[in-house]
């Protein structure tokens, strides 16, 4: 699903209610997967050890944006998303780097509408990228 | 003998300064960068790799994120390239940005390098080779001289 889908047929934000994946719209596995290539003979997984990281850093940017959205403190939220589209682009979570692309530029000197819409949708669309990477990590570590 | 020694001393420190505030970033390039038998200096932040290179200067390359807190990369390769004993570490720099004014900005800083994200496994890995080989290949230029 492309990010202006995800805006323009969704009319309620709601509707991307944490959903259990089975397949991936919400991760470019393919992009996710190439890191495979980089793989240490050490028996580490990197791409295990990027899904954890990512896991663990990104839900403390998005706790970062919604504090700044809640004090309307744009410049802070605007460095937040812009920290967060670079790991998210990396990694495949593409939906969730677009929707910081948006609030990067969504967000100026001025209280914008529609920040907090899509941060609402950020958050959705980061529980549905949490659950395939989270069901990725489940899949390397079996 | 005297030449022998000082090109020892230019090609010994195999050091990659890696500073970038985003866990995945440092991991990912620090990863890379080791493969290619190179220790690497982690700073995770602006100010933290001000600290670092105020008192270390043996580093091959650096490789800066541009927006970090404290100090941002711009800031950093501008003091790198006005202090002598930093100013031929070749830099690259990355960016999630997508503002083109921002690689002119990196370059007219004095930055050898600019990677934009999101890049592929590929792209990260020539880039780093890349820079990895300036270093090489100015100290080469420097001896035909």
């Amino acid at each position: 699903m492309s990010f202006e889908r995800a805006i323009t047929t969704e009319a309620n934000v709601l509707a991307f209610a944490p959903v259990v994946q089975t397949t991936s719209d919400a991760v470019d596995l393919e992009l996710l997967n190439a890191f495979e290539e980089l793989q240490a003979d050490d028996g580490s997984d990197l791409i295990v050890e990027l899904i954890d990281l990512y896991l663990a850093d990104a839900p403390q940017r998005i706790i970062a944006i919604r504090e700044a959205l809640a004090a309307s403190e744009w410049v802070t939220l605007k460095r937040a998303a812009h920290n967060l589209k670079g790991s998210s682009g990396n990694l495949g979570v593409r939906l969730v780097a677009e929707i910081c692309e948006k609030l990067e530029h969504l967000v100026g000197p001025e209280p914008m509408a529609g920040a907090g819409d899509l941060v609402q949708l950020l958050q959705s669309q980061f529980d549905r990228a949490r659950e395939t990477l989270a069901a990725q990590r489940r899949l390397r570590c079996e | 003998m005297e030449k022998f020694r000082l090109t020892l001393k230019q090609t010994s420190p195999r050091r990659v300064l890696v500073a970038d505030d985003d866990p995945v970033m440092r991991h990912l390039i620090t990863t890379i960068i080791k493969q290619q038998e190179y220790e690497v200096v982690v700073a995770n932040d602006g100010r933290e790799a001000y600290c670092i290179l105020q008192s270390d200067s043996q580093f091959t390359a650096a490789i800066l994120d541009m927006t970090m807190p404290f100090l941002e990369g711009l800031d950093l390769i501008r003091y790198m390239r006005t202090e002598k004993r930093l100013m031929r570490i070749p830099i690259m720099m990355i960016t999630a940005a997508t503002d083109i004014k921002l690689m002119a900005s990196s370059f007219s800083a004095g930055a050898t390098a600019f990677l934009p994200k999101p890049f592929t496994p590929e792209q990260l890995q020539s880039a780093i080779r890349m820079l990895l080989g300036t270093r090489k290949s100015n100290i080469r230029a420097a001896q035909i001289c």
